[in-house]
């Protein structure tokens, strides 16, 4: 009833290859956007933007260009938090030498130094795929953290080996740093993550996204109808790592406004990949979806006791979180293999057959 | 339907009552971390810390005749749920304990937006002591530089260090590298040479690279700032490759008596600095015992509760305590807020008989607090394990704050300038 499409004509090529050829799609898009860019901020408390909201958007913008990696080109990675390390020290480098910088160009700017490290290791991928190409990524893992540590230069010669984010302000109005206001900067980090989820929407629907998909889905046949493997490969890599560098920027910038190197960590980069693989692999949506769940969901488990008034310590609050979380996880991989993206598609298609299936 | 109606009525019902429980009461919560790594040394913290203040609310009536409530919120050591947590009880907190040097690094700057002590009981920043810059932080009643400057002091005392080799066997994280600058200082003054040995967060549990390297070095002492399952690992490393026990000596998180139980008698000798002492003999340990363990209301166990670190969490809070009653004495008003819980804090006076009168006698050595001194340089004591227990063997250690005063003036400044614009304290003099 809802998703009816009958009566919805497409005249032209165009209209068929529209980003959202049933409208109703469009309306919930718009409601969507509707209340992350004015209801929610406007209605939001100190603790849901720094617990909820930034965090969701941005794990689920690191998810997304881990995504355009692993779901759309097929290379398994699991570096993902060391190349955010990069954007996060780029961008840390960049402000502490150009302090006028202004800080969104900063954090912009700064996915290009991951793009560069993350084409380097990916030149691998040339020659080695799946399981073998992830293990290259981990050494990127440990070699990068590593550098973190003993660079001190990248710290400005700390004595605790870690970053402070500095107080920055666009024309007054502090965006990063302790004396910035959440809702600012819970905007900063949806115009951003909003410009790239757009970005990566048309890539991936694009003439570069059906090479990735072709050489994801089998790289010898690509091959032989005119892909260029190692142009493919490589884009891949460095979208993939500007996308996650700038994650990491807003990471530390945004939202944790100090780091250590120990921060990016293979647990780190493990449940980023947790995020694209419960949200669905080569969809952009199911990163938001995986994030919800991931960062989102414990949260909320801990409200809940407090909130109902059931006195449970908060150790054993902790521990039962662990608990439902890791089953909810299980489960929805077992009714969903493909992620709760795929969930949300075959809902959306029962939808529009229901109240008449075949 | 029905049921989540009356689920949401249930919530909104409980909401409301704890509305009227809260209209008087001293919130202090704590950030704790039972769960996740580094728990074995958390549970006893944090159970001493709360027995502590149950036990003045049993026997007193809280504080002042307003009842503490020392709430934890369970952080699990992760930084990220320790921002939520801190986040989450701001609002009407009092004060702040952030329990990890990650933590604290992160609460820091924000305490001095959101206006709430920081208290940091001999952890975190160093110079942090310098109260001017850091006006909202606290890790009193001593920090890592006092405690490097007083293990050098206790070996100085034994014989003279010139030419000596001495291994920095460290955590290699924010924690370990703390207390570098005053041990590099020292060694230069005292002639002996100083060789850090870093351990990475992922082989904590596995130092036999770093045995190994010590076994090389044949240094006179290993001097070990470790955290954790690291203690645990460089104890029994230390045991295998039979390095003298009594040349080993550790910061006050390296003195946790479940690490040591491990390798029992073949401990014996191993010393660790200490602001704090379990004497199980002394009056609050018995209203303990009457009033919180016979009653029922607490987590601990027997063995736990003659180590250490519980010991520690009492003498934590006892700090706290004081801090809110001078500052219920100087603002005349039993419901104190958070503002004026800063100036409690940093006008605490635990003269020896203060310390008797709390019932504290021979469990943390006397102290003062200033608005420029924030951290009190109680000094400590050298503990040893016997085999069984830790027992004092030195004399109460003063560290020569003077030394690094400087230093630590400097830091700070470094700090506020990166951080700017950076509030100071006003009007705080000497």
């Amino acid at each position: 009833m809802l998703y009816r499409t009958a009566g919805q004509y497409k005249t032209s090529y165009e209209a068929d290859q529209a980003l959202f050829p049933v409208r109703q799609d469009a309306v919930l898009l718009g409601i969507i956007l509707l209340f992350v860019w004015v209801i929610f901020p406007l209605t939001a408390s100190e603790f849901t933007f720094q617990t909820l909201l930034i965090p969701i958007l941005i794990y689920s913008l690191a998810a997304l260009g881990l995504n355009i990696l692993t779901g759309y080109a097929g290379q398994l990675s699991l570096g993902t938090a060391a190349f955010m390390g990069v954007g996060a020290y780029a961008c840390y480098k960049m402000i502490t030498l150009m302090p006028w910088m202004n800080p969104i160009v900063a954090i912009l700017l700064s996915g290009f130094f991951s793009a560069g490290v993350g084409v380097m290791f990916g030149i691998p991928s040339l020659r080695i795929k799946g399981f073998y190409l992830a293990i290259a990524t981990l050494a990127a893992q440990f070699f990068l953290v590593w550098l973190f540590e003993k660079w001190a230069w990248l710290y400005n010669y700390n004595a605790s080996g870690a970053i402070q984010v500095p107080n920055l302000d666009i024309f007054g109005l502090y965006v990063s740093g302790p004396q910035a206001d959440s809702i600012v900067q819970y905007y900063v980090v949806l115009f951003i993550v909003s410009l790239l989820t757009w970005l990566c929407i048309n890539l991936t629907r694009g003439n570069l996204g059906r090479t990735w998909k072709a050489t994801r889905d089998m790289d010898i046949a690509a091959e032989l109808i005119g892909i260029n493997l190692m142009r493919s490969k490589l884009t891949a890599f460095a979208i993939s790592s500007y996308v996650v560098g700038v994650a990491g920027a807003l990471f530390v910038f945004m939202w944790r406004g100090a780091a250590e190197p120990n921060l990016f960590d293979i647990p780190l980069s493990f449940r980023i990949l947790f995020i694209a693989i419960i949200g669905g692999l080569g969809s952009i949506m199911g990163n938001y979806l995986g994030a919800i769940l991931i960062v989102g969901l414990p949260v909320v488990l801990n409200l809940l006791p407090e909130t109902l008034g059931i006195p449970i310590s908060s150790s054993m609050v902790e521990h039962l979180n662990i608990m439902i979380v890791g089953s909810l996880i299980v489960f929805f991989l077992i009714v969903e293999p493909h992620g709760l993206a795929q969930l949300w598609r075959l809902l959306r298609e029962k939808l529009i057959l229901w109240p008449f299936p075949y | 339907m029905k049921q989540f109606t009356k689920l949401a009525f249930a919530g909104v019902l409980a909401a409301l009552t704890a509305g009227a429980a809260q209209a008087q009461e001293l919130y202090t919560p704590n950030l704790a971390y039972r769960t996740g790594p580094f728990a074995a040394t958390g549970i006893p913290l944090m159970n001493g810390q709360s027995d502590y203040m149950a036990m003045l609310n049993a026997r007193d009536g809280g504080i002042g005749g307003v009842m503490v409530n020392a709430e934890e919120c369970e952080t699990g050591y992760s930084t990220e749920k320790g921002v939520e947590c801190y986040e989450k009880t701001k609002g009407k907190a009092i004060v702040t304990q952030p329990w990890s040097t990650g933590i604290t690094l992160q609460v820091l700057p924000k305490t001095n937006v959101d206006m709430i002590p920081i208290l940091a009981s001999g952890y975190g920043f160093s110079p942090m002591m310098d109260g001017k810059v850091f006006q909202w932080a606290y890790n009193t009643p001593a920090g890592y530089w006092d405690a490097a400057d007083m293990i050098i002091q206790y070996l100085e005392g034994m014989e003279s260090l010139d030419g000596k080799t001495i291994a920095f066997l460290h955590l290699d994280h924010p924690f370990g590298k703390e207390p570098l600058p005053v041990l590099e200082a020292l060694a230069e003054e005292k002639g002996f040479t100083l060789n850090p040995i870093p351990v990475g967060l992922k082989e904590m549990q596995n130092q036999s690279a770093q045995w190994l390297q010590i076994r090389r070095m044949r240094p006179d002492y290993v001097v070990m700032w470790g955290w954790g399952a690291m203690n645990a690992g460089a104890i029994t490393e230390a045991v295998k490759t039979k390095f003298p026990m009594e040349n080993m000596l550790g910061v006050w998180w390296s003195g946790h008596d479940a690490d040591l139980a491990i390798v029992g008698e073949a401990g014996k000798g191993y010393k660790s600095i200490s602001w704090s002492f379990p004497n199980l003999d002394a009056p609050v340990m018995a209203d303990i015992k009457k009033h919180v363990i016979d009653a029922g209301l607490s987590k601990t166990d027997e063995t736990e509760m003659k180590g250490v670190f519980y010991s520690r969490g009492i003498i934590i809070s006892a700090i706290l305590a004081e801090g809110i009653r001078v500052a219920q004495a100087e603002y005349d008003v039993a419901e104190i807020n958070a503002e004026q819980l800063r100036w409690g804090l940093e006008n605490i006076n635990m003269t020896e008989a203060r310390i008797e009168e709390l019932g504290l006698t021979g469990m943390v050595p006397p102290f003062a607090t200033s608005c420029s001194n924030h951290t009190g340089h109680s000094g400590g004591w050298m503990l040893e394990w016997d085999g069984e227990k830790f027992v004092k063997v030195s004399e109460h250690l003063t560290a020569n704050v003077a030394a690094y005063t400087e230093l630590a003036q400097q830091n700070a400044k470094d700090y506020a300038d990166a951080n700017a614009p950076w509030p100071m304290a006003e009007g705080c003099e000497g």
